[in-house]
């Protein structure tokens, strides 16, 4: 089974920090991607379901690696927040792979506020700002796929889509958390948060799309076709 | 609109009529129905059969218009109802899946049925009157506050049968309502589905593949072959004794014809003896099953007694038996050690078998699951029966030969290279069979082996069974399958475990009366009042404003009952890992913000001031009516709050889905591996993998049943339950604006 791990995409992390600004722009998409039916904006009934259960089911898993996170992960960086943004990325999975699967506009958003929301009930570090966290995660992400047009979604897309969410991320976190931190560090975080959000979560949501699709759970979506057509060649 | 209409008004509603119906999903050679013609007269009962795999199902989603809704492919033909598509009117066709609760919508019984009357705007006050006649129509006779997750299986596709009524079809669609019920649940389910088309006497379609007990129901039988086309139709009783032959070489259970006899399979008898022996032994055991809530709180309920010892011997066969609910699959469960008994014990020799590593379990156990989609492993099926074997260390060339000739009995042999997650529920229940026995554990523990299957393949896994005990194996069953009962040599009965006495709720806390909209923003308000203080002096004031706030809003309400106990330290739990952010960021802060220590402290405090009204405020809001809120108060659109509220009321289910592909995986040799760390979190991912797939296909089902109940167009709908701001609600947010005051006055 194809699941993506989080300690491979990490460990891709922090070999790759150099080419940070470049892995995140969307390069030529050589294989066209399958779109959403039309109308762009006619939800069906299984594209909101699927967001729904998919940003609860992350949500769930969220709250998991918030604990994580929160405990042993916090001992090894050291309670050191820019290394600790390395492993941030895992929060913006949901917006990306959201917008992956159904590929409408507002998908990310929906998929990454539901995470959000189900993962801050049972109790979490960040309490109800969890919530905000998520909705301007989901934004940033959800940006990358409109200036996309809603009609790339490759890897390179995907990663687009998991980088813009770092700096949503970093600059409302410089209204709460990371406020007093000179510029340069502030800077330096959005970056990372920035590069953990374009392996993590769009290399990594873009195999775990592609693993759902090959799994045969996403045959109402476009990554589904794409499945099937891939195999029909 | 009272009970059950007196007199039958004449039916004139209910013209079905299929043209030259062909479909094929995309991904599929051949199409699933093949050209298929009919016309269903107004208030017509027909019973539809075929063998598995051969498009029932997608039959009677053609006919409920609902083929392009969970699927994707090419559709030729027509489908008319009265001379319209179907679903021109919501509700029109009415239909019930074969799972149940995979159409269950709400948390409560009278809100469930109640979904339809939403989305075709229905005003509340009518609801509860048609909710009623609904309910007394299919005769399940419970208050409408009853949650949905305590109804038994059948109860449950009873609630789907209101559901379907109360938005008046002309058209009901039932999709093997029976087939994973008991026999006592299953009989009332018919009685309903009758009561039900003698009230409303409109044209329904059953699915069904155990005739037997539908015949006298219905009037008119069709049959689907193979590839989907229609090969026999017309009067029930005339049809049976037509094709009687016909019938009973698709492996359809014909009433009246005797069980078919088991067929020897030639893999096991060619197998050399297995070297291990049986030691796993169950002592009387109370079983307990704690379920998860959204909110981070549980409720632990009594799932299984066994009043007497289990010792499966080598060649023996036990067969758990007793109504759904009786713990069967909790006594299995337990046996392989993913339960731990509350009192009593199973144990290998003195080892309690939960102790045992993934592999000692492994070759001792073989399971099959209720489940089996959610557990898949194996990138093809051969993959997928060696996965034990290769765990264990065993995989070897005659290892393979066997897998061959076990696929080949089971009548999968033709699938060796399929993907296993593409084979049809009943092919995925022969798998988990064969995966569970080719690497010859000595005791095999089977949840309902034989449903789903038609003559032929129940021959094969009965055969199968009887095959794996005579050489040495030890058989234990869960089932409600009387042929399969007979063939065991022990049979043991459960009862239903007593229902908890009922303790009286404590009182609730003052803010707990207020709203989920006023709770989530007195949270939120928390923001600013952490922003605004820019030294610590200010922050410790703030902090010391809420924390007497914090007392008051946890202050125990009016009314009777006991006080409700641990609220302080529910929020000290709730506060821990907000300690712990808040000693990270003023670590960091000293560390990048210039070393400078107040600032650090005073960082720290703005998480805890942001944080504590969460710990207080949040484990009181309640998801179910958190969407009535969002779409009432907020006027956000209505369908996704409705999906949203959907998916909050199945997360609870999502620990035990988590808990069953763990075990499943642990079983197999595959689990996790606590002492190796990277392995570890591999196999966290994977059963997440497992979890997202299965929450997908739950999606998949429910956006079937919610368009079959007119939610594609309810954009615009009403609601069961208001959503009302009261004083509560107002107080908790004056409430929290009171530490911002505070922070702007102290700055």
């Amino acid at each position: 089974m194809a699941a993506h791990t989080d300690t491979s995409a990490t460990a891709d992390a922090s070999t790759g920090a150099s080419s940070a600004g470049t892995t995140a722009t969307p390069g030529s998409t050589r294989t066209r991607s399958i779109l959403a039916t039309r109308p762009l904006l006619g939800w069906r009934t299984v594209d909101i379901l699927t967001i729904a259960f998919l940003g609860a089911a992350l949500g769930i898993a969220f709250w998991g690696w918030g604990v994580f996170y929160n405990g042993p992960l916090s001992a090894i960086t050291f309670g050191f927040a820019p290394l600790g943004g390395l492993f941030a990325g895992p929060w913006f999975l949901a917006g990306v792979v959201g917008g992956l699967v159904v590929r409408r506009p507002g998908a990310a958003l929906f998929c990454e506020v539901v995470a959000a929301l189900v993962s801050m009930i049972p109790g979490t570090e960040w309490g109800a700002t969890t919530l905000v966290s998520g909705i301007v995660q989901g934004l940033g992400t959800e940006i990358a796929f409109a200036l996309l047009g809603y009609r790339a979604f490759g890897i390179a897309a995907a990663m687009l889509a998991g980088a813009l969410a770092g700096p949503f991320a970093a600059a409302y976190e410089s209204f709460t958390w990371i406020q007093d931190w000179s510029l340069a560090w502030k800077v330096a975080y959005a970056g990372v948060l920035a590069l953990s959000g374009a392996v993590v979560a769009g290399a990594g949501g873009w195999l775990l799309t592609r693993a759902l699709a090959v799994a045969g759970a996403l045959g109402a979506f476009p990554p589904g076709q794409e499945h099937r057509e891939t195999r029909a060649v | 609109m009272a009970g059950v209409a007196p007199v039958a008004p004449p039916v004139t509603v209910g013209h079905v009529i299929l043209d030259a119906v062909t479909w094929r999903p995309f991904g599929r050679r051949e199409p699933v129905l093949h050209d298929v013609s009919l016309a269903l007269e107004p208030g017509e009962r027909v019973l539809l059969v075929g063998p598995s795999g051969s498009g029932k199902s997608t039959l009677l989603r053609a006919i409920a218009g609902l083929l392009e809704t969970a699927d994707a492919g090419e559709l030729a033909g027509s489908v008319t109802i009265d001379g319209h598509a179907p679903g021109t009117r919501a509700g029109e066709v009415g239909l019930v899946l074969q799972e149940p609760g995979a159409g269950v919508v709400a948390s409560t019984v009278g809100r469930d049925v109640a979904f339809g009357l939403e989305n075709v705007s229905v005003p509340r006050a009518d609801m509860p009157a048609a909710v009623a006649a609904a309910l007394g129509a299919v005769g399940l006779a419970k208050p409408g506050d009853t949650p949905t997750s305590a109804l038994s299986g059948g109860e449950t596709q009873r609630l789907a049968l209101a559901g379907a009524l109360a938005l008046r079809p002309s058209v009901l669609l039932l999709d093997e309502p029976t087939a994973m019920l008991d026999p006592g649940h299953a009989a009332q389910v018919r009685r309903s589905v009758e009561g039900a088309l003698t009230a409303y006497p409109i044209t329904a379609v059953v699915v069904e593949h155990v005739l037997g007990p539908w015949v006298d129901l219905v009037d008119r039988l069709l049959v689907l072959d193979d590839d989907g086309t229609l090969v026999a139709d017309g009067p029930v009783h005339k049809v049976l004794r037509d094709e009687r032959a016909r019938l009973l070489d698709m492996g359809i259970w014909v009433p009246g014809a005797p069980p078919p006899a088991p067929l020897a399979p030639a893999a096991l008898a060619a197998a050399p003896q297995s070297s291990r022996t049986q030691e796993v032994t169950a002592t009387p055991m109370v079983i307990d099953r704690t379920v998860r809530l959204v909110d981070g709180s549980t409720r632990t309920r009594t799932a299984a007694t066994l009043d007497v010892p289990l010792t499966p011997l080598p060649t023996s066969a036990t067969a758990l038996v007793g109504p759904s609910g009786s713990g069967k699959s909790t006594v299995l469960l337990a046996l392989a050690g993913a339960l731990d008994p509350v009192q009593g014990s199973v144990t290998v020799g003195e080892t309690p078998v939960a102790d045992l590593s993934t592999t000692e379990l492994a070759s001792r156990v073989g399971w099959v699951p209720q489940w089996s989609s959610s557990t898949l492993v194996g990138r093809t099926v051969l993959d997928e029966v060696l996965v034990a074997s290769r765990a264990l260390g065993e995989e070897s060339p005659e290892r393979v030969t066997l897998a061959h000739a076990l696929l080949a009995d089971l009548g999968l042999g033709h699938l060796e290279g399929a993907d296993p997650r593409e084979l049809s529920g009943g092919e995925q229940r022969r798998l988990a069979i064969a995966s569970a026995v080719l690497h010859r554990p000595p005791l095999l523990l089977a949840d309902e082996p034989t449903v789903g299957q038609d003559r032929h393949t129940w021959a094969a896994v009965v055969g199968l069974l009887a095959a794996y005990r005579e050489a040495g194996g030890a058989v234990v069953v869960s089932t409600h399958d009387a042929a399969l009962i007979d063939r065991a040599h022990t049979v043991v009965e459960l009862d239903a475990p007593p229902a908890a006495p009922i303790e009286e709720e404590p009182r609730r806390v003052l803010a707990a009366q207020a709203g989920p909209l006023a709770l989530l923003l007195g949270a939120l308000v928390a923001i600013p009042a952490g922003i605004i203080p820019g030294h610590w002096h200010t922050s410790l004031g703030v902090l010391a404003v809420q924390a007497l706030l914090a007392v008051v809003a946890l202050w125990s309400g009016p009314g009777r009952g006991p006080r409700p106990t641990g609220r302080a330290k529910r929020v000290l739990v709730r506060m821990l890992p907000g300690l712990l952010g808040a000693l990270s960021v003023g670590w960091s802060t000293w560390l990048l913000g210039g070393h400078d220590t107040t600032t650090a402290v005073t960082a720290a405090l703005r998480v805890l001031i942001i944080v504590l009204p969460s710990a207080v405020l949040l484990p009181l809001v309640d998801p179910d009516r958190l969407g009535d809120h969002l779409a009432q108060r907020l006027g956000m659109p209505s369908r996704p709050v409705v999906a949203l509220a959907a998916a909050l009321q199945r997360v609870h289910t999502f620990g035990e889905v988590w808990s069953e592909i763990s075990l499943a995986r642990r079983v197999r040799g595959l689990g996790i591996d606590r002492r190796r760390p990277v392995a570890l979190v591999r196999d966290l991912a994977t059963v997440t993998f497992g979890l997202l797939v299965r929450t997908l296909r739950m999606a998949a089902d429910l956006a079937v049943a919610m368009d079959a109940r007119g939610f594609a167009t309810a954009s615009r709908r009403t609601w069961f339950a208001a959503a009302p701001w009261g004083r509560a609600d107002t107080l908790v947010t004056l409430g929290a604006l009171v530490p911002v005051l505070a922070a702007v006055l102290l700055t």
